[in-house]
This record gives C-alpha cells, structure tokens and sequence, in this order.
C-alpha cells in the first residue's frame, strides 16, 4: 500500500503558482552556451528550480527509508559517519617494495586510516620487472612487486589484522597471483585469512576495458579469474572483499555517471550469477561484493548518482535473488576523486577541485574516499601532494560538520528528483546490458568499448567547443604558464628489482618452481579454482611472471576491439 | 580534395590508458585521414608498422611516464631505417620540462595534457604536406 508523499491539492496549488512564476521569471534565465538547454555533466535536463511535484509520486518508506535499512538510498549504515566516520584511504605506490612501505608507512603516521596500494604497470599486467617489455615501466604508477620477498617487505611493520589493505589489483591476471602471495605473506605471519580486512579490485572489465595493454585475457577467462578470487574468499577469507567493481576507472575511461553505476551493477550481477552456477548461496558472498566510484564535477549529479546506485542495487538483488541478509543488498563503495577532471595547467586548481568532489562523495553516503593530489594531472604524487590530499579529507571530516547527520541532502526536491532519474538511466543500461547477453558476452563484441568511446569522444568535444568550461584549460589561461610546483621523480628501480630476482632465482629450488607450474597448469586442465593452488604454489618463490606466463600458455590472449 | 595523411597511433610500453589515444585517434580520422592504431606497442614493432603502412605521422601516447625512454627510441629507429620523412608527435601525461627534451630527441610536437584535437589535426594535415 503506497502512501504518497504530498497530497494532491497541495501538488495543485504549488503546480498552478509554478507555471505563473515561471513565466514572470523566464525572460531574465542567463542561457547556458550555445543557447543550450540547462543539463547535468550526463546530459539530464535540469531545471529552474524544483518543487513538490517533482516528488509527489515518492513513497517516503519503499523509496528512501532509514540508513542501514533497504533500500539503502539514505545510507548503507545505521549510524553513518555519527558511528564511524568513512576510511582515508590515500592511494600510494610507486618504485620499489621498500620506497612504498615507507610511504604507506608515513600516510599511516600522518593520519591515515586504511592502506590503498597501487601496484607498477607491469605487476598489473602480470609481468616481472626484468620482462623486455617491462623496462620502461618498471616503478611507474605505482610498486614492483615480483615475488613473495616482495610482498613481504612492501606490508613489513604493518599490521595485517587491525589495517585494512586495498589492493588494487585491477586486473584478475594480476590479482589471482597479488592476493595469493598477501594472503600468503599473512599465513607466514600467522595471521588467519578470516581475520585479514581488506579489497582486491579483481575487476575483469579493468582487464578487457578500461586499461587494456600487451597480454589482455581473453573476457571468458579474465571473468573466471576474477570469480575464482571471490569463491575463494567466501571460503577462507570471509571479511575481506574480493572484488570492488572499478566505476572509478570507467569513468575515468570516458564513461558517463549513469553508465558507470550500470556497468559496475551489470558486472556484479554476472559475478552473482557465476557463484551461483559453483554451489554457493547468495548469502555466501553477495555482502563482500564492493564498488569503487569516481567523484566527478557535476557535484549535485554526483550525490544523487551514489544515492540511485544503492537502490538499484538494493531493489535488483531483492528481485532477482532475495537474499536473507539485508547486507547482500547494500551497495558499499569507496571513492577517489576524478582525476580525468583535473588539469596540468594551474595544478594548485587541483586542491579545490578535489576537495569538491571529495564533499559530494561524503554527501552521497561513502565508506571510504582517496582525494586526489594536485600533480594527479602531470604524474604520481610527490610527498607534499600527498599529504595535501590526505588534509584535504581531513579538513572535510574534522572542520565541515558534514559527519553530523545522515544523508543531509535526502528531502531536497532536486536530489530526490535526480536521484530518480538517474535510477531510471541506469535501469535501462542495464536492461540493455541483459538484452546484450550479459556483461561478458557485450565486452566480448566490443559493445562496452564502443559505448565508453562514443561518451569519451564527446566529452573531449564538448571541452573543445567550450560548452564544458575546464578553469586554466578553455577559459582563464594563464599564458606561458610557469609550473609552480615541484614534480615526482621515480627512484631506480629496474636495477633493484633485478638484483631480487637473479638472487632469487639462484636460491630457490628448481625442482619446486617445477612442482609449482606444473600445478598451476593441471589446475587449468582441471578448470579448478586457481586461487586455491597459486597461494600454496607462491610459497616457493615463483615470479608473478611465471605464473602468468603459464596461464597464457593455456587460455591465450585476446585483441580488445578500441578502434 | 585534401590528401589523406597516414597516421599511426600507438601507446608506448606498458601504459595502460587508451582513452586519449582513442579520442585523437578518431578525431584524425573524422577529418578524413587514415589512422592505424595499434594499442599497446615497444618501438621496435612501431617501426616495423611505419615501413610497412608507408605511414607519414606516428603519434605516441602515454601516460605513465616512460615517454623519455621509449619515444627517443622510435626517432632512432626511423633515421637507422632511414624513414627521415615519417614525423613523430607524442602525446599524453607529459611534463612541461620534457618537452624540450622530447624535441631535442628528435619528436616533431607534443601534446601535453589539454591540448585541443583542432591542434592535432592541424599539425597532422601540415604533416601531411610536407
């Protein structure tokens, strides 16, 4: 029985003074460039303002509830930040083992609340830092990691039961072998798997998508990996989440908000499914799978975005599988601050940016947020732009007075009305998605790539036609601009990891390398979980790239149709 | 009737990234030039692309940092196979110090975070003629 929020007579009355406003006041609205209608970064039409009739079809308790209850929109938590405030989880990584754990080490003692390490382009993809294709790369973007010896020093001093680690692990070619050796680094300090909190990332899109480089899996496989993580956490590691859908990435890959929260909600679901199909109930494993979101420049859109996404998720879940848990239902994300929305000019304009963003993410009801630095535009973060960051969170979480009541913004005409229209936009990606054949099937055929392309190409369109204004960019250029700040420098790492390596290779057993690939390859024969093999088989110090390798030789590689 | 100019786009090493290099990519074409992208590549196999497509521009993207080892190696591998006409212009994540150092290695033009696809394609259409 729904009740709806206003009466009709009221929606009457404020209906006819609306239109007579309206029409006193039209004449005077400034027109937005090119005369175009008013419209959010996604293209919703947004009007003057907005009344109760804009919500007057709302059911206070189906549609919005309490936090910590379905659906959800008004928050994930009972308490939300009054109970405990979202995590500060800066993202860092970069050269070696040792250069990382002293940052993590520093952002931890600076205040910090949670680890969010990044891994170098070659760890990512799955090969070591001594591969010809490697060598420019090595250190870049974040830590080398190539052994277990590399895990151990890179989590050395930290303790793995009471931080939680984010790794991200995007994609599962990476991340079946980077978990595995945390996992194992954790049995060797004998700290059980159950009490390890933390995330992978694990996102197969992140591999057939959004980050595509040499060596991509074929989605089939990439997907399989990825599930493989999952069904092995449910099992052994019941508190750590062994997938966070990547919509950061996607929107940073040209995506726009309604087809971010789509995707990640299409991937998702493909993911429950899967589990399904190998035994497990859907209480099992539906409560640790958790989402990563970007936080973007349209700042209304953005809140309203995070808020649409928790009902989707909420109401699907409900539909399709009806979990007994209310915690399968909740949508938990972490945010990080948009990096394709800030600028190499005029870097300083960076802190301002992100520390909108990083407001609109908390407005939206985050569990945890990274804030970019302001050299996110020109290179990996120096020292003092990560601290900036890290205030920057802090200063919204200790100065703002955002932390005191719950989802301030819920009630508001317009967010409640962007909220359902956005809801209804993702919906209909997602009916389309299913249509497709699912996620994997629509990568598969190039559909996913060619949508985010279509949205990249006019975003950049709009930047060039100055319908988009970007500060320092397409208005208020400071010509011959002189870089006021000071710029990352990579420390040697090729060489570092190197030496690891050659000494590793002439210490460790041949004949257990052998035991471990030919493991590795029977698992893939037997189509096992692979998880369950590699984190005994990283115990002797077989590289990253081994593994890989091995996988390749069985499941091959695919060319993602980009162009 | 302009002439098409052959382009070839390629991402350097490792780097991950396509967005860019896909949005320049169909911007050139769009303009009614002839793009073959090949995502992910080392120099060598870019320079093998470049003799065998006869192409006129190689524009190289990145994004990660390793522009300053991996562009100045294409530029070599032109001249030792004599390809003096093929022009570079590299673009992406590149620090305004660099570009000088890229221009002293060799690259035609950089395009630095921000730059406008008109600039592109206006540079890519001169390329052409020359």
């Amino acid at each position: 029985m729904s009740s709806k929020l206003f009466n009709q007579d009221s929606i009457k009355k404020c209906d006819d003074a609306r239109d007579r406003w309206k029409q006193k006041v039209s004449e005077f609205e400034k027109k937005t460039n090119n005369d175009e209608e008013h419209k959010t970064l996604s293209g919703i039409p947004v009007e003057p303002m907005y009344t109760p009739e804009h919500v007057a079809d709302m059911d206070y308790i189906d549609d919005l509830g309490f936090p910590g209850e379905a659906p959800f929109v008004r928050g994930v938590h009972p308490t939300m930040y009054r109970g405990r405030t979202w995590t500060m989880r800066q993202l860092a990584g970069f050269g070696t083992p040792e250069h990382s754990n002293e940052r993590y080490k520093l952002l931890l003692k600076e205040g910090a609340t949670g680890i969010n390490g990044i891994f170098d382009y070659p760890t990512l993809r799955g090969y070591d830092s001594t591969d010809p294709m490697a060598r420019a790369d090595c250190g870049r973007g974040g830590v080398a990691i190539d052994t277990l010896e590399d895990m151990e020093t890179l989590f050395d001093g930290i303790p793995l039961e009471k931080v939680s680690s984010s790794l991200v692990t995007c994609q599962p070619i990476c991340n079946i072998t980077i978990q595995s050796m945390y996992f194992a680094n954790a049995r060797n300090r004998g700290v059980p798997l159950n009490n390890l909190i933390g995330t992978s990332q694990n996102d197969f899109l992140m591999e057939t998508c959004m980050a595509t480089a040499p060596g991509v899996s074929p989605p089939s496989f990439a997907f399989k990996l990825s599930c493989d993580a999952i069904e092995f956490c449910a099992k052994y590691a019941k508190r750590w989440n062994p997938v966070s859908f990547a919509g950061y990435n996607y929107r940073e890959t040209g995506c726009t908000a309604p087809q971010e929260v789509a995707f990640v909600i299409s991937n998702a679901l493909a993911c429950a499914e899967e589990m399904i199909k190998r035994g497990l109930d859907i209480d099992d494993f539906a409560s640790r799978l958790s989402f990563f979101m970007s936080g973007h420049n349209d700042f209304f859109e953005e809140i309203a975005k995070y808020r649409a996404a928790r009902r989707v998720w909420a109401k699907i879940m409900k539909e399709r599988y009806n979990p007994k848990n209310p915690r399968s239902m909740a949508f938990r994300f972490h945010v990080q601050t948009a990096g394709v929305a800030l600028t190499a000019q005029q870097p300083l304009n960076n802190i301002a940016r992100s520390a909108y963003h990083a407001m609109a993410a908390v407005l939206g009801g985050a569990q945890s947020v990274h804030v970019d630095g302001y050299d996110e535009g020109l290179c990996i973060p120096t020292e003092l732009s990560s601290i900036t960051a890290l205030r920057v969170n802090q200063i919204l979480q200790l100065e703002t007075g955002v932390t005191r009541t719950i989802d301030p913004l819920g009630g508001s005409y317009f967010v409640e009305s962007l909220t359902n229209q956005l809801e209804e936009q993702i919906m209909k990606i997602i009916y389309d998605v299913d249509l497709a054949g699912g996620i994997v099937k629509a990568t598969e055929t190039g559909r996913i790539h060619r949508n985010i392309s279509d949205a990249a190409y006019e975003y950049q369109q709009n930047i060039e036609t100055g319908k988009m204004s970007v500060v320092g960019v397409n208005c208020n250029v400071i010509e011959n601009e002189v870089l006021p700040i000071e710029l990352f420098e990579l420390p040697e790492t090729v060489s570092v990891q190197e030496k690891k390596l050659n000494k590793i290779k002439k210490e460790r057993s041949a004949a257990a390398v052998q035991k471990a690939l030919d493991a590795i390859s029977r698992c893939c024969d037997e189509e096992n979980n692979l998880m369950e093999v590699i984190v005994e088989f990283v115990q002797a110090n077989i590289t990253e790239g081994e593994i890989t390798k091995k996988l390749r030789e069985k499941y091959g590689i695919w060319d993602p149709p980009l162009f | 009737m302009k002439k098409a100019v052959k382009v070839i786009i390629a991402r350097l090493g490792m780097d991950a990234h396509w967005r860019g290099s896909v949005v320049v990519a169909r911007a050139i074409r769009d303009a009614g030039n002839e793009v073959v992208y090949m995502g992910n590549q080392m120099p060598d196999a870019i320079v093998e692309t470049a003799i065998q497509e006869d192409a006129d521009v190689i524009g190289l993207s990145s994004l990660s940092g390793n522009h300053l080892i991996l562009a100045p190696e294409v530029v070599k591998l032109l001249q030792e196979n004599d390809l003096k006409d093929t022009i570079v212009m590299v673009g992406g994540t590149i620090p305004p110090d660099d570009v000088p150092k890229l221009k002293k290695m060799g690259v035609a033009e950089v395009f630095g975070p921000g730059s406008s696809l008109k600039d592109i394609v206006n540079f890519v259409r001169k390329a052409g003629k020359t």
